[in-house]
C-alpha cells in the first residue's frame, strides 16, 4: 500500500465519485463539487499565469502601449453587464467573427471540402491496386447513397428511395462505429482507474 | 414476470458489478487476448521509422487532459521511446492548458529511462540536445502558422524559461522544414487546426493518438492522406507498444496492453448484454401482439 498522502487523496476522491454508480450520495456530492472548485482554481491561476500576466499585462508594465488596444478589447466583453453601454460588446465581437472567418473559411474548404472531394474521386489510378479500388468504389456509393438521404425536395421513391435507404445503412454503420469506440474509450477511463487503485494504492499489480 | 422481461429489467448495478470484475480479473489471471494491428498505427509507426537518426525532429503536441491519461499517455511514451530509440530529436509543446504536467511527466520519464540505460556519456540523453519542451501557449492556430515562418519567434522561451536560441536542436530545427512529422496527442479537437491551418499551407506531415471517442471522425483524413498515421484510443496505444516492443525498442510492454486484455473482456460482456437485451425485446413484442393481436406504438 501506497504512504504517499497524495495517493491516498486520489484514491479516496475516485470512490467517492464511483459511489454514484450505486446511487447519488454525500460523498459523490462532495467529491463532484471538490472537482469543479479545483479545476476553476486551476485555470483561473494557469491563463493569469500563462497568458494575461506574460502577453499583456507585463509588456504594458515594459511601456509597450499598443497592448492597450486587446486590454480594451477585451474589458468590452464586460460591459454586457452595464445595459447603458452594452452595445460596446459588438466590438470585440465583430472583431472576433471578422478574424476567425477570414482565417478559417479558406482553411476549411481547403482542407474539408476540396480535399475530401479529392479523396471520393474514383480515378483509374486508385484501381492500380484492387483492393483499395473496391474501397475507393464503395466510398463513392456510400458518399453519393448519404447525400440522397439527405435530398428533400423530392419524394424518396423509387430509384431515390432504394439510395436513400442504401445510405440509411451507411449511417447506420458510422454511428455503430462511433458507438463502438464511445464504448472504448468510456471503458478505458474505468480501466485507467483501476489500475490506479490496484498498482499505485493498493500496490497489487505493477 | 416472463423470462425474457427479467432480462431486459436486470439492474444497473449488477452490470456495473460485473463490468468492475471483469475489468479487474485479468490483472490476477493470466488471460492472453490477441491483438491485431490496425494499418493506421503501423502507418505511423512506418513513418517514424523511415525518419533517418539526427535528422529532422518529430514534433509532439501533448494536448490531453488526465481524465484521459489512461488511452493518451501510454501513446505519448510509447511515441517518445520509439523516438530516443532511433535517434530522433524531440520538440514537444502543448496547447490544452491541462496537458504540460502530463507532458513533463512523460518526455522526463522516458528521457530517464534511456539515460540509465547509458554506458558513457555520449550515449546520455540531453535536454536541449536531443528534446526539447516548449510549454503552453495562448493563440494555437497563430502560433501555429507561425511556426513555418520560425520557430523561435513564437517560442523565444521554452516551458522551463530558457531562450531556445540557445539549445543545438533549436539551431538546427527552425521552422517546418526542418519537422519530419507532427504528431497530435489529443483528446479534444487539436488535430483538425493542425490539419486546416499548418497542413494546407505549409504541406506539414501530421500524425494523431486520439482517444477512441474521436477516432471515426479522422478516418476521412487517413483515406485523403491527409494524416500520415493515427493510433486511436487505448488500442492504438497497445498496438504502438506491441511494436516498439516488437522491434526491440522497448524492454517491457507498456499499460495499454495491459489494459487491453480487461477492453476485450468488456467488449465480449457488453455484447452478450446487447444480444440479451434484443432478444428480451423480440420476446416481448412477440408476447404482446399474442395478446392484442397487433402491436401499436
Amino acid at each position: 500500500m501506497s504512504s504517499d498522502p497524495w495517493i491516498w487523496i486520489g484514491a479516496f476522491l475516485t470512490l467517492m465519485i464511483f459511489s454514484f454508480l450505486y446511487k447519488d450520495n454525500p460523498f459523490y456530492k462532495f467529491g463532484e463539487h471538490l472537482f469543479v472548485g479545483v479545476a476553476n482554481g486551476y485555470y483561473i491561476v494557469f491563463y493569469w499565469q500563462n497568458s494575461l500576466r506574460p502577453n499583456l499585462f507585463e509588456p504594458l508594465g515594459a511601456g509597450e502601449f499598443i497592448y492597450v488596444v486587446p486590454l480594451l478589447l477585451g474589458l468590452m466583453y464586460f460591459t454586457r453587464f452595464i445595459p447603458k453601454i452594452s452595445w460596446l460588446v459588438r466590438i470585440p465581437i465583430g472583431f472576433m467573427i471578422g478574424w476567425g472567418a477570414g482565417l478559417s473559411i479558406p482553411a476549411y474548404f481547403q482542407a474539408e471540402v476540396l480535399r475530401q472531394l479529392e479523396g471520393t474521386v474514383v480515378a483509374p489510378t486508385s484501381f492500380s491496386n484492387p483492393t483499395s479500388g473496391v474501397w475507393s468504389l464503395f466510398i463513392l456509393i456510400g458518399v453519393i447513397c448519404t447525400l440522397i438521404y439527405f435530398f428533400f425536395s423530392k419524394e424518396h421513391k423509387g430509384v431515390l428511395g432504394h439510395t436513400s435507404r442504401l445510405g440509411i445503412i451507411f449511417i447506420m454503420i458510422g454511428f455503430g462505429a462511433s458507438f463502438g469506440y464511445t464504448v472504448m474509450a468510456r471503458v478505458s477511463l474505468l480501466i485507467g482507474r483501476v489500475q490506479f487503485l490496484l498498482g499505485p494504492w493498493l500496490g497489487l499489480i505493477d | 414476470m416472463k423470462w425474457y422481461e427479467r432480462i431486459t429489467k436486470i439492474d444497473r448495478r449488477i452490470i456495473y458489478l460485473l463490468l468492475t470484475s471483469l475489468v479487474i480479473l485479468p490483472f490476477f489471471v493470466k488471460v492472453t487476448i490477441p491483438q491485431n494491428i490496425m494499418p493506421q498505427t503501423k502507418r505511423l509507426f512506418d513513418f517514424i521509422e523511415s525518419i533517418p537518426p539526427n535528422d529532422k525532429a518529430v514534433m509532439i503536441s501533448f494536448d490531453y487532459t488526465p481524465q484521459t491519461q489512461p488511452e493518451c499517455h501510454p501513446m505519448a511514451k510509447a511515441l517518445l521511446r520509439h523516438c530516443f530509440s532511433r535517434g530522433i530529436p524531440v520538440i514537444g509543446l502543448s496547447y490544452d492548458p491541462q496537458a504540460p504536467g502530463l507532458a513533463l511527466d512523460a518526455i522526463t520519464s522516458i528521457a530517464q529511462e534511456f539515460d540509465s540505460l547509458a554506458a558513457i556519456n555520449d550515449d546520455s540523453f540531453d535536454y536541449g540536445v536531443d528534446y526539447v519542451y516548449l510549454g503552453w501557449k495562448s493563440g494555437r492556430i497563430a502560433a501555429q502558422l507561425d511556426m513555418g515562418e520560425e520557430i523561435v519567434g513564437v517560442y523565444p522561451r521554452d516551458y522551463f524559461g530558457n531562450v531556445i536560441d540557445s539549445f543545438p536542436l533549436m539551431n538546427k530545427v527552425r521552422n517546418y522544414k526542418n519537422v519530419a512529422i507532427v504528431v497530435i496527442i489529443s483528446s479534444a479537437d487539436y488535430p483538425l487546426d493542425w490539419i486546416r491551418y499548418p497542413q494546407t499551407r505549409y504541406g506539414v506531415n501530421v500524425g494523431a493518438g486520439l482517444t477512441a471517442v474521436m477516432a471515426p471522425k479522422y478516418y476521412p483524413f487517413l483515406q485523403t492522406g491527409q494524416m500520415s498515421g493515427m493510433m486511436s484510443g487505448m488500442k492504438g496505444a497497445a498496438e504502438y507498444e506491441k511494436l516498439v516492443f516488437d522491434h526491440g525498442y522497448a524492454r517491457t510492454l507498456g499499460t495499454a496492453e495491459t489494459g487491453m486484455n480487461s477492453q476485450s473482456m468488456i467488449h465480449i460482456l457488453i455484447m452478450i448484454f446487447i444480444i440479451l437485451g434484443n432478444v428480451g425485446y423480440f420476446f416481448s413484442r412477440r408476447g404482446k401482439k399474442g395478446k392484442t393481436g397487433d402491436i401499436r406504438e
